[in-house]
């Protein structure tokens, strides 16, 4: 097979993962980034641009890890350049941006997929293989929980720019539950910030958590909760799925295929603990690639992101209004909104 | 003006054998030396055949019973525990506060707010005690976390799930009868986590919101809800979302069980009150041999004590008045689609 070029736009802690993931299936991967490339290069033996248009003349795939009101631009050029595009997410800050991509992407013939990495995550993929196999009857009542020490970056706590943990860190749940028991009718959601222990005064609130409730068409509701916690607080995520003839359970902090019990401790990470099993990132990346190449559809689509960043959008809409928003994700996807 | 007690024994009598509690609190009550038990269950004519109810069910767990209420008033009892459907506590507690005893009354306190109040006034006129049943608030696992947050352990409060997921009720019908019980899951299983947020935030709830069907169990037939979330902004900003469903499958190896994780400034805990068990399996399946502390026994212990010692047993009828008229606005809630403002 032709060795994959790479090209990757940013340098933060995703990309931590999406590098090895791409250097296991053996491509070879430039990086640009407005700051921090020469450090990544240096650490993963990557190449280094000087600018976006020399990545993208020099890269087969193009793979998107900035903040996330660049997603649209980069995608967009990157699309007109006729590259195969992974994006994390989530796909674009608004719906009327993630369209904007649609809408490149398709004209340019070109595929993009969204980092719905959770749905790579073995424990979830095997959650919705059972529910898909009738494991558990109808869906009736789903809980999520996804929760550790906030991310360090300033610009994940600008709603703005990130649209704060909703649309960051909660989507990936937003995104489970509709995968998990079909589309939503209806979002509400509450959310609650603190200053960090410690932290000065006009500091931005770095403890956020937000509950959002959504309903589905078939009837069944799932509840998501998702807290950015103080430094050091372990990452953890759980979910529970009650239908009418079982219920399927995990915790992260559950899982005992390895326990340590050593004196010396075991450092802090940011990221979530790496497990014994296969990275989900290269997993995720494999998928991709494999459709890049011409193989199967993956088992996310660039509309499965837009319709997560539109459930986050009801929810914020949700935050604002004190109220219960309707949702229809055939809306989403036809109305006529013009990308500005 | 608290109602003299008559020295020697306390004469406590268990109201209906409706709620099945009712066969833990006569063990409980009839194991004590300070206490003269009696009970009476008029109401199980009424009840599904079926059904171990009135004088076999009394003979059953070994305590002395009375045909009537009147034969009870007539015993002039100290004390009584209520254990009737849901939609008859308040006038209960109103026809033994008014002849003088004190009382304890299964959760939720009524099916209306209205009921409700009417019970804390009969109490407050009576001058008589009036408890509610939330066994929870005795679990050592939520009194850590008390201390905890009393200490500061978790910083501010910012955040709280509380999951109380059972089996649904079936060896009693009326549990999913909406007159006598006054709803489904949504009345069953969300006052005990609710109690614990009163008594942990000990401040209002200012909005609430709540979804629920009935897709759990529908193919018994069921009319009320069995899945229910139910989301809370208190006063000060904290949100709490309970988990009330009946959504633990018959083929679990216990009954359910009721998580609380709270998350403040400093991190989270979780508790998880009946996680303590002995794991295996037998012929059947899965085994679950629960152990630790016999929540139903410290509650009924904090009943007597207070009553002996003349002060209000906690959880008190506040408590089972502000957990009501959270599961009333969430049923208004899931009436309208919309948030109710409280």
């Amino acid at each position: 097979m032709k060795q994959i070029r790479v090209g990757l736009v940013g340098s933060g802690g995703i990309t931590h993962v999406h590098v090895p993931a791409w250097l296991e299936l053996g491509a070879t991967v430039t990086v640009f980034s407005l700051e921090g490339a020469e450090e990544l290069a240096a650490q993963y033996g990557l190449s280094v641009a000087a600018s976006l248009q020399e990545l993208l003349a020099g890269a087969d795939i193009v793979d998107i890890c900035t903040p996330t009101t660049s997603h649209r631009s980069i995608a967009v050029a990157a699309a007109a350049a006729g590259k195969d595009i992974v994006c994390e997410k989530p796909v674009g800050r608004t719906v009327v941006d993630g369209k904007a991509i649609l809408g490149a992407v398709r004209e340019a013939g070109v595929q993009l997929y969204p980092g719905h990495v959770v749905r790579y995550f073995p424990a979830y993929a095997a959650a919705k293989e059972a529910v898909d196999g009738g494991r558990v009857g109808t869906p009736a009542v789903l809980r999520f929980n996804r929760g550790g020490a906030g991310p360090a970056s300033p610009w994940f706590y600008d709603v703005e720019q990130s649209g704060g943990i909703i649309m960051d860190q909660m989507i990936h749940d937003l995104d489970q539950a509709r995968w998990l028991a079909g589309d939503i009718t209806a979002v509400y959601a509450v959310q609650n910030t603190a200053g960090a222990d410690g932290a000065g005064d006009g500091e931005p609130a770095r403890i956020v958590s937000a509950h959002v409730t959504l309903t589905h068409v078939a009837g069944a509701i799932s509840h998501i909760q998702g807290v950015w916690g103080p430094p050091g607080m372990d990452f953890r995520t759980s979910f529970d799925i009650a239908g009418d003839s079982g219920a399927l359970r995990f915790d992260s902090a559950a899982d005992t295929s390895v326990v340590r019990n050593l004196p010396a401790g075991v450092a802090d990470s940011y990221l979530p603990p790496a497990g014994v099993e296969e990275s989900p990132y290269l997993t995720e990346i494999r998928e991709f690639a494999d459709a890049f190449a011409g193989g199967a559809a993956p088992r996310v689509s660039l509309e499965d992101g837009i319709i997560a960043v539109a459930i986050a959008e009801a929810a914020l809409e949700s935050l604002r209004t004190g109220q219960s928003v309707p949702f229809s994700t055939t809306h989403v996807l036809t109305s006529e909104e013009v990308p500005s | 003006m608290t109602a003299p007690i008559r020295p020697g024994r306390l004469r406590v009598a268990v109201l209906s054998f409706a709620h099945t509690h009712a066969a833990s609190y006569i063990r409980h009550l009839a194991g004590r030396a300070d206490v003269e038990l009696l009970t009476a269950d008029p109401d199980s004519a009424q009840s599904p055949e079926g059904e171990l109810r009135g004088a076999a069910f009394a003979a059953a767990h070994g305590a002395a019973y009375a045909d009537s209420y009147q034969e009870v008033l007539d015993w002039r009892p100290d004390a009584v525990v209520i254990c009737s459907e849901n939609s008859k506590h308040a006038g209960l507690v109103q026809q033994f506060a008014a002849a003088g005893a004190h009382v304890l009354c299964e959760k939720p306190l009524a099916t209306s707010v209205a009921d409700a109040e009417l019970a804390l006034e009969a109490a407050a006129a009576a001058g008589v005690r009036l408890m509610t049943a939330f066994p929870v608030r005795f679990s050592p696992a939520y009194q850590e976390l008390r201390g905890m947050v009393r200490a500061g352990e978790l910083g501010d409060i910012v955040s709280v799930v509380g999951t109380n997921n059972g089996w649904m009720p079936s060896d009693r019908a009326w549990f999913t009868d909406p007159e006598l019980a006054g709803g489904g899951a949504l009345v069953d299983h969300v006052v005990h986590c609710a109690d614990l947020l009163d008594d942990l935030l000990g401040v209002p709830a200012q909005r609430i919101h709540a979804v629920s069907n009935r897709i759990l169990h529908a193919q018994r037939g069921v009319t009320v809800e069995t899945g229910g979330l139910v989301t809370i902004t208190y006063q000060g900003g904290v949100i709490a979302t309970i988990d009330c469903s009946w959504s633990q499958p018959a083929s679990a190896p216990t009954w359910g069980g009721l998580t609380f994780t709270v998350t403040g400034t400093k991190g989270s805990v979780r508790i998880d009150p009946f996680a303590s068990h002995v794991g295996g399996f037998d012929a059947l399946g899965a085994a679950w041999l629960p152990y630790g502390a016999d929540l139903d026994s410290l509650m009924i212990d904090e009943f007597i004590s207070a009553i002996q010692a003349g002060r209000q047993p906690q959880p008190d009828g506040g408590s089972g008045l502000r957990t009501l008229e959270i599961v009333k606005a969430a049923q208004a809630s899931v009436a309208s689609g919309q948030p109710v403002h409280c």
